[in-house]
Order: C-alpha cells, then structure tokens, then sequence
C-alpha cells in the first residue's frame, strides 16, 4: 500500500520533471532564440501569439505534455535521469543527458539577452575613458572629509554592535524552541516549533535592505531604523545557527541529567547550555562582524552612518570623496574581519 | 523481597523495530542482574524503558509495588530520581568540575533556580565528596570532568549516580569503551555498591567472563526476547552458541 503509494509519486515527479522542463525549453526556443536572437525582435510583447486566439502559453505547455508523454514512453526521461534510474551507455541516457544540455544551453542564451550583456557598452572608447576617469578620482581620496567620514562609520559600527546585542535575547530563547532535539516529545511542541522554523526561515528570506526600507517608513530615516532593520536579521539567522548547534549536540549528557530526575529546565542548563554556549559566542561575534558590514549597505537606503554619507557624496558625483569613504570602509571591515576571525579563534 | 518486575513489556520503535518483545522479568532487592545479548538484541532499549527513557509500547513496569508504567510530570521525576544510570560514554558534563558533575546527581532534590545559580545545600556537597571518595577520586573534585582518563570518568558517573540514593543502579555496557585493566576497577566499585551498599543493579555486559566474576544472576536478550534466565554459571557452551549464534567464539576479559 505505502510503497504503492510511494512508486505513484515517483512517477508523478518524474512526469511533472519532465513537462516542465519540456514547457520551459519550447517556449524560450520561441520566445527567445526564434524570436529575439534570430529574427531581431525585442523581447516579444505577451500578445504576439504561434496562433491566433490561442494564448502561447498554452502551446507550450501542451507541448511539453507531448514531450512528457514521448519521455515516459521511451524512457528518455529528464525526471529518471536526475534519480539515476537510467543505467549507464544505454541511447535513453544519452538523449536524456543531450536534452539537459540543450535545457543549460537556452537558459544561457536566455540569461545573456535579458541581462543585456553588451561588450561594446564596456569597451568602447567613451566607456573607457568614463571608467578612467572614475577610478583616477576614487584613487586619489580627497581626506578633507576624514573626520566626517570617520564619525560615520563609528555610528555604523555601534549601530551594528547594539542590533547584534539586543538580538540576542529572543535569538537565545527562540533558538530552543526551534531545536527538533528539545521540541519532539510532545504535539504542541512540535507545534511552536514548526510554526518557528517557518516564521524565521520567512524573516530570513527577507533580505535586510528590505527590512530597512520598512523601517525608514515606520520610523524615520537615520540610525534607528537601519539598526532595528539589523536586529530583525539578525535574529532570524541567530536562531537558525544557534538551533543547528543545538540539534548537534551530543544527546548522552542530555540523558543522563534526564535520568536523574532533573526537571525540564535543568535538563536544559545542564544538558545543553554547557555544549553549545563556545560555539554561541562564536557566532555572536561574527554576526557583529557581519552586521557591520550590511549596515554599511544597509545606510545606502538611509539607515544612517557611513552608508548614508556614501549614498550622499555618490549623488553628487564627487568621486574623491567617495574614495575616501570607501577606503574608510574598507579599513574598517577589514580590521573587524580579522579581529573577530581571531577572537573566534581563541575561544576553541 | 521483589524491587522490580516487568511483565509482557514491548517496545516497537517508530520505525517498526521491534526492539523488546514481551519481556517478563523480576528482580529481586540486591541482586546484581547482568543483561547479555548480541548487539541490537534489546538490551538499551530494556533499560531505558525501565526507568522511562523510552516509553515502552505494551506491558507493565512495576516498581516498589507501585505500577509506573504510565506515570507524568512531577511522579516520573520522582520515580527516575529513585534509579541511578550509568552509560557507556559516561556522559558527563565535560567542561564542568568533577564536584559540579556528582552534584547534578542530586538535580532532582534541588529547586530549578537553585541548581542553575550553583546553590546546593552544605550537606549535598559533603554527599558528593563522600561519593567521590567512595570511588577513589576525591582528590580530582575540582578538575575538569573531561581531562580525566575514561575509568575515572565512570567512577564520576557512578558517584554522580549515588548521589541519588537510587533504590536500583542500571549500568549501560558501563565498561565497553574502557581497556581490561580499567574495565575490572569499574567493576569492582559496581560490586562494592552492590554487596556493601545493597543497591540492586541492573547491567548490560558484553564479556561473559565479567558476568561470571561480577553478576549473581544474568538474563539473555536474543531480538527483543528473554531467551535464558538464570546462574551465569549455567551458561555453557550450548548455551551460549544459543545466545550468540552458532559461529561465535568466546572472548575472556582478564
Ligand atoms: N531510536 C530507535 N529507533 C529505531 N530503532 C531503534 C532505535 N534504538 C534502537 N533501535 C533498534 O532496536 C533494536 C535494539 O537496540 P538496542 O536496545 O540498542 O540493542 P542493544 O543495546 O542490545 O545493542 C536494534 O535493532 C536497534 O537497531
Ligand atoms: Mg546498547
């Protein structure tokens, strides 16, 4: 029954694969090699249609049904392929090998037409002589700024300090509820601890300039915003690292405090804490060291300190000072790198 | 007379194994009951059932008169309070004291707050040095659990486990991850805790000529089913080709 069940999906993967990957491979042959590289189209408008008063994507999703069909019967299969099923020097792996590989092709030919990859924009002599004057300007710094620039990127690096330390309470807490090991023995365990795992894995998937963005309206533009917008991140990832760490202890000791007849909290702080607060620490600080990093990124959006200043001096196009901030970053995301690489270090 | 006594206990494992197959055992106060078997015959998995490590499938665990087989909460504490256990690894708190790991055998006795913030009471903490002494290390109290060699861990281990005034000591394979030499000392003390004290105990052993010199009674596992029951010195050949399978060779441990 359940390994009927089991070959049933299989087979339905292996169909899906394979349409799919059909569908896909006509319509950028269509839309992008036919109509874009051969006959010198733009990218086609969506209602040019093969025929008329069917919509294309119909077409080519009752192609790739075709092509699905003509796989499964002949074995030919891309979905096979990926499991392995196909045994090694027989004609059905070799066409399905030559059909990923056109699959590769017109996605490379794809990517190159929609992200304009133009060599004649990078090395014509106008562009040329832009890229010279820029880079002359970005490598003679103009230092008159130094202090200013300064100022900003030691906002930029207590704004970093303060979102990694106020992340860690509900980093610390939510990490155990978020560890399989501690959240399987009863329903409503795995309960808050599935309902974690996918607000966090959301939160985190949620890039941190975003976030800024959110909060340059919720409060308004400057540090704050740019430091809350930090801590958010920071605590999504912290709990993720942190709750791995904890899934990847060594369950003995967990169990002999448990024999004791501990109560839950102690098996925890006895348990647990004692194996997983090194590695803690050494997280802590290299999302310090990394947060330093995005605030500088995330200040371009204005969430204060040296990004913010960069931002300023880029739009006015004055490319020395410029310089000068980048070089300023540079220093000091280097010097954070490496003392935090040393620190981490030190605590194994 | 009667401390423990399982009767048809199971365990099948999530995953369909069937780990104990209805165990019926009894075992009286003082004994020292050496659990023998091939590997993956059982014989963790009957031990953790017996103080609710796992929970069995099926069957009843009476222990002290009382049935526990489905105790919660605040009574299962209890109940494993009562019960000390050993492990293989001897799963101590390896960045902690050799005093701070014996003192979390008294966990159970001891308020949460308490225990996090180091806060036993003055008497707990001369048990602990007592026990220590009992296992020959007193003299290591305040070094860390883990530079000590494997045997001196279990001797932790065990103090750690008195520290409970357990009824009933389980010891899993308690010497399997040690050398001869050091294997014999762990033995001994579990003797000693055995005949001097009068603590019942419970041990899983691979080397039939441990159970021989240290156990009063031992009880063969073969897939989860009691297959002998009775004086180690009962255990001949025959019988323990019956036991271990038909190609295996007797090993001694001196
Ligand atoms: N958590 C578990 N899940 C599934 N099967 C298990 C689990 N633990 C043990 N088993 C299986 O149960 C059987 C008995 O294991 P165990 O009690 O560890 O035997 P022993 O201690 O005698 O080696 C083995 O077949 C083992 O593979
Ligand atoms: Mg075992």
């Amino acid at each position: 029954m359940s390994k009927n069940r089991h070959t049933i999906k299989q087979k339905a993967l292996q169909l899906l694969f394979d349409w799919l990957g059909g569908a896909y491979l006509i319509a950028t042959l269509h839309r992008i090699v036919w109509r874009v590289v051969l006959i010198g189209d733009s990218l086609p408008a969506a209602h040019s249609t093969l025929i008329a008063n069917v919509p294309d994507w119909a077409i080519y999703a009752l192609a790739g049904v075709l092509i699905a069909i003509a796989a499964s019967v002949s074995g030919a299969s891309l979905g096979l392929l990926v499991r392995g099923e196909l045994s090694i020097g027989s004609w059905q792996r070799a066409a399905a090998l030559h059909w990923a590989s056109a699959l590769l092709a017109v996605t490379f030919v794809t990517g190159w037409v929609v992200t304009n990859i133009s060599l004649v924009d990078m090395f014509s002599g106008e562009r040329i002589h832009a890229a010279g004057r820029i880079f002359s300007s970005l490598l003679t710094p103009h230092f008159a700024i130094l202090p200013q620039a300064l100022s900003a990127i030691v906002e930029t690096v207590y704004l970093a300090f303060m979102a990694t330390v106020l992340a860690l309470p509900a980093s610390l807490v939510l990490s155990f509820l978020s560890a399989r090991n501690l959240m399987k023995d009863s329903l409503w365990k795995r309960f808050v601890y599935t309902v974690l795992r996918a607000l966090t894995n959301f939160i985190r998937s949620i890039e941190p300039l975003v976030w800024a963005v959110i909060f340059t309206v919720w409060v308004k533009v400057g540090p704050f915003p740019g430091m809350l917008a930090l801590m958010v991140h920071t605590i999504s990832s912290l709990v993720k690292q942190y709750s791995e760490q904890i899934e990847d202890i060594d369950p003995g000791p967990v169990e002999a405090i448990a024999s004791t007849g501990a109560r839950p909290l102690q098996i925890v702080w006895f348990g647990v804490v004692p194996q997983v607060a090194i590695p803690f620490l050494s997280f802590t600080i290299y999302r310090w060291d990394i947060n330093v990093r995005m605030a500088t990124v995330i200040g371009l959006v204005g969430g204060g300190g040296i990004g913010t200043m960069l931002n300023q001096y880029q739009m006015l196009a004055q490319w020395h000072e410029v310089g000068t901030i980048v070089l300023v970053i540079a220093l000091v995301v280097w010097v954070m790198d490496y003392v935090s690489a040393r620190i981490r270090e030190a605590l194994v | 007379m009667k401390l423990l006594e399982l009767r048809r206990l199971s365990k099948v494992y999530p995953n369909g194994t069937r780990a104990l197959d209805s165990v019926t055992l009894s075992v009286d106060r003082g004994e020292f009951i050496a659990v023998i078997g091939l590997s993956g015959s059982g014989k963790s998995t009957l031990l953790r059932c017996i103080n609710r490590l796992i929970e069995p499938t099926d069957g009843t665990i009476l222990f002290d008169g009382s049935d526990v087989t489905h105790i919660t909460g605040e009574q299962l504490r209890r109940y494993r309070s009562r019960i000390g256990m050993i492990f293989q690894q001897f799963n101590l708190v390896g960045r902690y004291s050799v005093l701070s790991n014996v003192l979390m055998g008294a966990l159970g006795s001891v308020g949460t707050f308490d225990s996090i913030v180091g806060r036993y009471p003055p008497a707990l903490r001369q048990m602990a040095l007592r026990n220590l002494e009992i296992v020959g290390i007193a003299d290591k109290a305040h070094v860390r659990a883990d530079s000590l060699s494997g045997g001196q861990q279990q001797r932790v281990a065990i103090a750690r486990a008195l520290m409970q005034e357990p009824q009933l000591l389980l010891a899993d394979e308690p010497v399997a991850s040690l050398d001869p030499a050091t294997s014999h000392s762990v033995m001994r003390y579990l003797g000693y805790i055995n005949r001097e004290l009068g603590m019942t105990v419970v041990c899983n052993l691979h080397f039939l000529s441990l159970v021989r010199e240290y156990s009063t009674r031992a009880v063969a596992l073969k897939a989860g089913v009691v297959v002998f029951d009775g004086s180690p010195a009962e255990i001949d050949q025959e019988w323990f080709r019956h036991i271990y399978g038909e190609d295996a060779v007797e090993v001694e441990i001196r």
